[in-house]
C-alpha cells in the first residue's frame, strides 16, 4: 500500500456517510434543535442553516461537532433588540431542553435531563443577526472578550472550504490534530491548512501532508491567518499564539520522524480494513485446526 | 432423573474441567437442571478471538442428552440463518445425528465445549465480519436431515434413506429384512454390518426424530435431492 493509498483507507475509515447512525443522530438532533428555537421564534424571521464541517464536507468520524446557525433577519427585532438580546433569547430558549454553555459566539448544548446529564451532545448554536436584507453577512454576538460583535459570512468561510480544492488534506490536518491533543480551532487549522497549500493542490496527498508539516516544523513563528469573511474587523492572531505554534512545529517535527523511521502507519495507526483483514485472517487459522462442525437448524 | 446427584463423581469431574478451561464459566443447579453459564471465550494459541454470553443447560439424562445452549448477550439476531431460534433464542449447535462424530456419548463435557461449541461460536464470529460459515452449514430441517444421510449413505435415493432411517429407528434388526440399498438381497448378506455400525453411532431417538421430519417433508422430496449443503471453506 503507498502513503497516498494509506492515506484515501485512513479517510475512508473516518468518512461519515448520510444514511450512519452518526448522521441519523445528527440530523434528528438538529431536528430536535430547530423546533426548539422555532417554537420560541414565533414571530421572528429566522434563517437555520447547518454550518461547520457538516456544510464543509469535512468530517471525521473520530471527532466532530454539529455546527447550526440561527440568524435574525436585519430588520426584524422580535428575537431581541440587541446582538445580546438574541444571544441571551436563544440561550433560554434552548435551556428548557438543554444544559447551555456559553462558547464564544456559540452555545453548547450538553444533556440536562438524568439519564444524559452533563452529556456533550458536540453541537453548537450560534445565534446572530444578518447586516442587511441581502441575508450574506452577518453580525455574532461574542461572550468572551473586550469585544462583543463580530461580523462574519458563513458562505464566504463555507466556499472557502469547500472550493479550496484541498478537502481532504483538511481532514487529514483535522485527524492529525485530534490525534496528537492541539489545541487549536478548526476554522483556523483549515485556513493554515489552505495557506500553506494553496498552491500545491496538484501534488498527490501525501506529498500535500508532509509540506504542511514541514512548513508547521521550520516556519510556524511566521504563520499567520486572516478570516476571510472580515480579514481586518476580526484577528486571529489570539487564535495562533506562540504557544501554540510551537506546539504545532513540535506535533509537525514528531510526525515528520515518525514517517522517515516507522511510515505512515506510525502516525495514524492501522486501517480499519487492515485490522480487519488481520481479524479474518487470525480467525481463519483458528478455523483451520478447529473442530468442523456445521450448525443445523430443526426447523426450516 | 438427576444425574448430578445420582452420579456425583460425574458433576464434580466436569465442573472442575470446565471451570479450570474456562473460568468464567460456572456450574449452577437450578429447580434439579444443572447450568453452564457465564462468559464464554473463542480461543486460538492462547488468544481469546472473541467472547459470547452464554447458557448450558444439561439435559435430565446427561450425558445421553445433548445440552441446550443459548446466547444470552444478545448479540447473534435471533433468525434461522445465524441458526439462533427466535422463540427462545437456542442455539442450534448441530445435527443430532451427527454427534457421534463430534462429541460421542460418554465423552467429557470438555469435548462439547472446546469442539462444536467453540466452532458454534468461532463461525458466529467469522459471519459477523462478513466471512462465510467457515464449516459449512446443513441446510434447516428436513433439507439438512437429508443432506446428512446423504453424505453418510452416498446416496440420493430418499426411499433407501428412510429404510437406512426405519431401521436405524427399530428396536431390533433382523438379517432377513430387505437390505435398505434396495438391490434385492438380504440385510444380513449385503449391509449388514452397515446398519449394525451406525446403529452404535446413531441413537434410535435421533434416527426417529429424521425419519419423522423426512416423512413429514413428503412432497418435497425431489427438492430435498436437489439440496447440496454448503461446501466448508478452505484456508487461503
Amino acid at each position: 500500500m503507498t502513503a497516498d493509498e494509506y492515506l484515501r483507507a485512513v479517510l475512508d475509515s473516518q468518512a461519515l456517510e448520510d444514511d450512519s447512525d452518526e448522521i441519523k443522530a445528527l440530523q434528528k438532533h438538529r431536528a430536535d434543535v430547530e423546533k426548539l428555537i422555532r417554537d420560541n421564534f414565533k414571530d421572528t424571521a429566522l434563517t437555520i442553516r447547518y454550518a461547520g464541517s457538516r456544510a464543509k464536507g469535512t468530517m471525521n468520524k473520530e471527532s466532530y461537532d454539529l455546527d447550526i446557525i440561527s440568524y435574525v433577519s436585519s430588520g426584524d427585532n422580535t428575537g431581541g433588540e440587541t446582538l445580546e438580546d438574541i444571544y441571551e433569547n436563544h440561550k433560554k430558549a434552548l435551556s428548557k431542553k438543554y444544559y447551555v454553555e456559553p462558547k464564544g459566539s456559540a452555545l453548547r448544548l450538553k444533556g440536562r435531563d438524568p439519564e444524559d446529564l452533563g452529556v456533550d451532545f458536540h453541537i453548537d448554536v450560534v445565534p446572530g443577526r444578518f447586516t442587511d436584507e441581502t441575508q450574506t453577512d452577518a453580525y455574532l454576538y461574542q461572550s468572551g472578550g473586550d469585544k462583543k460583535r463580530l461580523k462574519t459570512n458563513l458562505d464566504i468561510h463555507l466556499d472557502r472550504v469547500r472550493d479550496s480544492g484541498l478537502i481532504d488534506a483538511i481532514r487529514v490536518a483535522k485527524l492529525w490534530s485530534v490525534r496528537n491533543g492541539l489545541p487549536i480551532r478548526t476554522f483556523v487549522l483549515e485556513l493554515a491548512v489552505i495557506k500553506l497549500l494553496t498552491d500545491k493542490k496538484e501534488k498527490s496527498l501525501s506529498a500535500q501532508m508532509e509540506h504542511f508539516w514541514t512548513e508547521l516544523r521550520d516556519n510556524s513563528a511566521d504563520l499567520t491567518v486572516e478570516d476571510p469573511a472580515n480579514p481586518t474587523g476580526n484577528d486571529l492572531s489570539k487564535c495562533l499564539d506562540d504557544n501554540l505554534k510551537s506546539q504545532l512545529a513540535a506535533a509537525a517535527k514528531r510526525t515528520l520522524e515518525q514517517i522517515g523511521s516507522s511510515g505512515w502507519e506510525a502516525v495514524f495507526g492501522k486501517t480499519k480494513e487492515e485490522e480487519k483483514a488481520a481479524r479474518v485472517e487470525v480467525l481463519r487459522r483458528a478455523a483451520a485446526v478447529a473442530t468442523p462442525s456445521r450448525p443445523w437448524l430443526p426447523k426450516a | 432423573m438427576t444425574w448430578q446427584r445420582d452420579v456425583p463423581a460425574l458433576y464434580e469431574k466436569e465442573k472442575a474441567e470446565i471451570e479450570a478451561h474456562f473460568p468464567a464459566l460456572r456450574f449452577v443447579v437450578e429447580d434439579d437442571l444443572v447450568y453452564v453459564r457465564g462468559s464464554f471465550a473463542v480461543m486460538f494459541e492462547a488468544q481469546v478471538l472473541d467472547r459470547y454470553s452464554v447458557e448450558l443447560r444439561l439435559a435430565r439424562n446427561y450425558p445421553a442428552g445433548l445440552p441446550v445452549v443459548r446466547e444470552t448477550g444478545g448479540r447473534i439476531p435471533r433468525y434461522i440463518d445465524r441458526h439462533i431460534l427466535d422463540a427462545d433464542g437456542t442455539a442450534c449447535v448441530l445435527l443430532p445425528d451427527e454427534r457421534w462424530r463430534l462429541w460421542p456419548v460418554g465423552s467429557p463435557l470438555l469435548k462439547y465445549l472446546t469442539g462444536p461449541l467453540h466452532s458454534f461460536f468461532l463461525a458466529q464470529t467469522m459471519v459477523e465480519e462478513g466471512q462465510p460459515w467457515p464449516f459449512g452449514q446443513w441446510a434447516h430441517g428436513a433439507k439438512g436431515v437429508f443432506q446428512f444421510y446423504r453424505e453418510l449413505l452416498k446416496t440420493s435415493d430418499l426411499r433407501v434413506i428412510i429404510t437406512y432411517l426405519d431401521y436405524l429407528a427399530a428396536k431390533k434388526v433382523k438379517g432377513h429384512w430387505p437390505c435398505p440399498c434396495r438391490n434385492g438381497k438380504k440385510l444380513r448378506e449385503c449391509h449388514f454390518d452397515q446398519v449394525k455400525d451406525l446403529r452404535e453411532k446413531i441413537s434410535r431417538k435421533d434416527a426417529e426424530r429424521s425419519l419423522t421430519i423426512l416423512k413429514a417433508a413428503g412432497t418435497s422430496a425431489i427438492e430435498m435431492t436437489e439440496a447440496k449443503p454448503t461446501a466448508p471453506i478452505t484456508q487461503s
